[in-house]
């Protein structure tokens, strides 16, 4: 090649280069920039600010909303957040439910809704998950961020050779450092997710927590699914709930958290506070590995042949058939396990009882779609909106 | 769907398979293939998948364009020289001895980088001149140097196979260290030892007359103080966690890399370096980059859950009987794609079946590099006989003399796979 | 702490530019037309975490 055409070559490629770049730079920069409108439902007292419990959280991007519902007559304190990864879409659309419905009659609810928000500005590489989704509502469309389960690279670089664990010195894999279902119960002078966890837990023991839920999905091929994760603290209203549901609404199981598998809620926020901790866990077929096309329609339907076909050899923990898992039906399960667990709390513990009211069950939220239930922003003051 | 999926792959395989022919590099071989599959699936270019597949290996990439430069400034530097100069001239009367020293230099390279290349260009030529004048073939000398870089890139810390499959399953990296200096010292002492055993002792003379001259005021304080620093970053990290900042492996090889110019007897052109070094990474950086495109191309069209139902629903016996020949093959054709292609589907398996997947993902992560003297790729065979000046056919003199140590080698990590849960004890 | 972490993070964008700035003198200096377009897309990850994007 003369150097007249490799000279063209090279400056047709840098500019192919340059223009891809910017495309996918101006998505992705739109990505992380882009704000989710929430309705303050009618029962939500105030919205704070994550680092009004931890200051060295304040003006960065884990800066998250805390919705807090103070209700008529005193009892215990509910605590639920979504977004621990946020590649689970139905963790943090069952806490903005909530968010827009609930109504506390006993008690306290308080809900985070992006519980890590850096892990929902940034998708994950290698895995071709869509950068929104749209939920429909009666007045249009509700487009969300669909994010990653680890923090934002971005926002904490670099990952350490291999990630030790505050403070039990467990060894993790490397990436995890930016998990942060694997960072309870935090460091104060740690990483961002760390620092974030901290947060939590400080906010935890200031409002004195007595159920804290973490609202997770997972993919079929994985054991720990369809189930109520236990602190030892909380078996016997998890066993209750489950059981109940089962009677009433739907298949759930209950496990308890091993004492040895240090980093996530379940087993850090019920040993170093007193409240005591569930995670929950519904059927996500997009994340699992033998999934076909990966688009919005299988995050909404979670419709995929290819997982069914893993199904019919016996490799997947979780049935699946020709109807998926839609979005509605794992919401649902979230929404119904949150409101049993507070009334079976209740029972147990009448001192610190809480009562949560309005929220659409199960039923309601597969016969009228999850979308049914968030109001339009452009008909409500300013004032009773909050971004995320 | 299933159809759907089966034309994207085949579409990716048409396009590989003609921009080979019209002898395109593999590294864009596959970046038309995944063009060809994100065309076909998507009906448009989309830009925004293909440049987020680009990041699947960034911080891999930089581990190991960082790892090779401290490596590429340690022969710079004349530490290489100055350590097989040292070994001949203290250990030439005791033969094994010096083979199994010679043996332990050509594993660090391969396993602070990850790449059986970096072991042949930084001390392949060194340590081959040796051998020769310890009576061994040139055909023998080859087919050692080319198992033992081999076997060094299994080697662990870094072994970029085990990585980016663990990386691709989700599953941590942790707990490879043991299985993986074990089949990889295992292999490669047996290689290096069924292979070099005949001979002589070694004729001082001529090769310290055919080495090249150690710099002057090299000693072994300055060769070992950058391998300190490493380690010490290493273990401070680890005893220390919660009082250390987070350094990351790529900013320790930079420090330990100014560790070492700072010791070094001379100058060192530094920019010089740093662009030799990604001139000579360029075929593995670029696969790992190209590799993640086509990962994400065939995860968004379906094609990544076929190939993966296609592996999961296999027969495990199928698996024993054909993965020593299916692993270095694929190797050969695809390098370091192999790894997230067949490894992560595999892994799942080989979970779903209870095995232990840190032994099985270990002794494949071995027979992977074997298959790096096949063609069409055959880039560190290539390489061994590139830099050893190897005047012998490639296939009949070169590869046939590797073929029984990679025999024994597939043979050991087949057992290893085998009794994957037999062997757990040897993970954590 | 949190200054250390801080300080090593900019290391990291400091060692992506100086990555990017050799992989753009090496397309610069390349005679080998398809080795110039690989250098173009191993560029790119490195760019866009250079300028903070992705």
């Amino acid at each position: 090649m003369n150097n007249r055409s490799l000279f063209i070559v090279k400056i047709v490629a840098f500019t192919l280069m340059l223009v891809a770049i910017v495309w996918a730079g101006i998505e992705f920069y739109n990505h992380r920039n882009f704000t989710e409108t929430v309705v303050l439902g009618d029962g939500v007292s105030t919205v704070k600010k994550l680092s009004d419990y931890y200051p060295g959280l304040k003006d960065s991007v884990n800066d998250c909303n805390i919705y807090i519902f103070e209700g008529k007559e005193p009892g215990g304190t509910l605590m639920v957040i979504g977004g621990s990864h946020p590649e689970e879409p139905a963790a943090n659309l069952t806490a903005e439910l909530l968010v827009e419905t609930a109504e506390v009659e006993v008690g306290r609810l308080i809900v985070a809704i992006r519980a890590n928000r850096s892990a929902s500005t940034v998708t994950r590489p290698g895995d071709a998950y869509p950068l929104y989704y749209t939920i429909p509502t009666p007045w249009g469309e509700k487009q969300y961020r669909m994010g990653d389960r680890w923090t934002n690279p971005l926002d904490a670089w670099p990952d350490p050779e291999v990630y030790v664990h505050y403070p039990s010195k467990q060894m993790l894999a490397y990436m995890d450092i930016r998990n942060f279902n694997r960072t309870w119960p935090g460091y104060a002078n740690g990483t961002l997710t760390e620092r974030t966890n901290f947060a939590f837990m400080e906010l935890v023991r200031a409002e004195n927590v007595d159920v804290f839920i973490d609202l997770h999905e997972a993919e079929l091929e994985y054991p720990v699914i369809s189930t109520i994760v236990a602190h030892q603290k909380g078996t016997n209203v998890a066993a209750m709930t489950s059981m109940m549901l089962n009677a009433t609404e739907f298949k759930i199981g209950m496990e308890y958290s091993p004492k040895s598998l240090h980093g996530l809620s379940h087993r850090e926020v019920g040993d170093h506070s007193q409240a005591v901790s569930y995670l929950l866990e519904t059927p996500e077929p997009l994340l699992d590995r033998v999934r076909g096309i990966t688009d919005e329609h299988l995050l909404l339907t979670g419709k995929d042949p290819f997982v069914q076909k893993a199904g019919e050899y016996g490799l997947l923990y979780e049935k699946i058939d020709d109807d998926g898992w839609p979005i509605d039906v794992r919401v649902g399960r979230h929404a119904s396990t949150v409101l049993e667990l507070a009334q079976s709390w209740s029972d147990l513990n009448p001192d610190r009882s809480i009562r949560v009211s309005n929220v659409p069950r199960y039923a309601e939220v597969i016969e009228n779609g999850i979308g049914f239930y968030f109001a339009n922003p452009a008909n409500v003051p300013s004032q009773r909106l909050a971004y995320e | 769907m299933f159809v759907h999926a089966g034309l994207v792959l085949l579409i990716m395989v048409i396009a590989f398979v003609v921009a080979k022919w019209a002898k395109v590099t593999t590294e864009l071989s596959m970046a038309i293939a995944a063009l060809a599959g994100a065309l076909y699936h998507t009906k448009g270019i989309p830009v925004r998948h293909l440049v987020e597949g680009s990041f699947n290996y960034f911080d891999v990439c930089l581990i190991f364009i960082t790892a090779t430069f401290f490596m590429n400034i340690l022969k710079e530097s004349g530490a290489v020289t100055f350590m097989v100069r040292s070994i001949v001239s203290r250990f030439f009367k005791h033969r094994y001895l010096c083979l199994l020293l010679l043996t332990i230099v050509m594993l660090v390279p391969g396993a602070i980088t990850g790449s059986g290349a970096a072991t042949v260009f930084t001390v392949g030529t060194l340590v081959g001149t040796v051998l020769t004048c310890m009576g061994i073939s040139p055909n023998r000398t080859a087919a050692i140097i080319f198992l033992c870089a081999a076997m060094s890139a299994a080697a662990p810390p870094i072994n970029l196979w085990a990585m980016m499959a663990a990386a691709g399953s989700n599953m941590p990296y942790v707990g490879f260290t043991k299985p993986l200096l074990v089949l990889s010292v295992v292999g490669k002492l047996g290689a290096a030892f069924i292979l070099g055993a005949r001979g002589k002792q070694v004729d001082l003379e001529s090769a310290l007359a055919e080495l090249p001259e150690s710099p002057v005021g090299m000693n072994w304080l300055k060769v070992g103080l950058p391998f300190i620093v490493l380690f010490a970053l290493v273990v401070a990290g680890r005893i220390w966690p919660f009082s250390m900042p987070i350094v990351g492996l790529p900013m320790m090889f930079v420090l330990a890399s100014i560790a070492a110019i700072l010791v070094s007897p001379h100058k060192l052109r530094i920019v010089e370096i740093a662009s030799t070094t990604i001139h000579s990474l360029i075929p593995l950086v670029g696969i790992m980059v190209v590799v993640g495109m086509l990962i994400q191309i065939m995860a968004l069209s379906g094609a990544r859950g076929l190939i993966s139902l296609g592996v999961v629903t296999l027969p495990l016996y199928v698996l024993f009987f054909a993965l020593w020949f299916i692993l270095p093959v694929s190797e050969g054709l695809l390098q370091y794609a192999v790894a997230p292609l067949l490894g992560v589907p595999l892994i799942l398996l080989f979970n779903m079946r209870g095995m232990e997947p840190v032994i099985a993902l270990s002794a494949m992560a071995t027979m992977w590099p074997l298959g790096d003297c096949l063609p069409p790729t055959a880039v560190v065979g290539r390489a061994t006989v590139m830099e050893l000046k190897f005047k012998g056919s490639y296939t009949k003199d070169f590869l046939k003399t590797c073929l029984v140590p990679i025999a024994l080698i597939l043979l050991m990590c087949t057992l290893f796979i085998v009794f994957s849960n037999e062997l757990a004890f040897l993970v954590g | 702490m949190t200054f250390l972490n801080t300080l090593i993070n900019a290391s990291y964008y400091v060692l992506s530019a100086a990555v990017s700035l050799i992989l753009i003198r090496n397309i610069v200096k390349t005679r080998d037309a398809q080795e110039a377009v690989l250098y173009c897309i191993i560029l790119m990850p490195f760019l866009l975490r250079v300028f903070h994007i992705k």
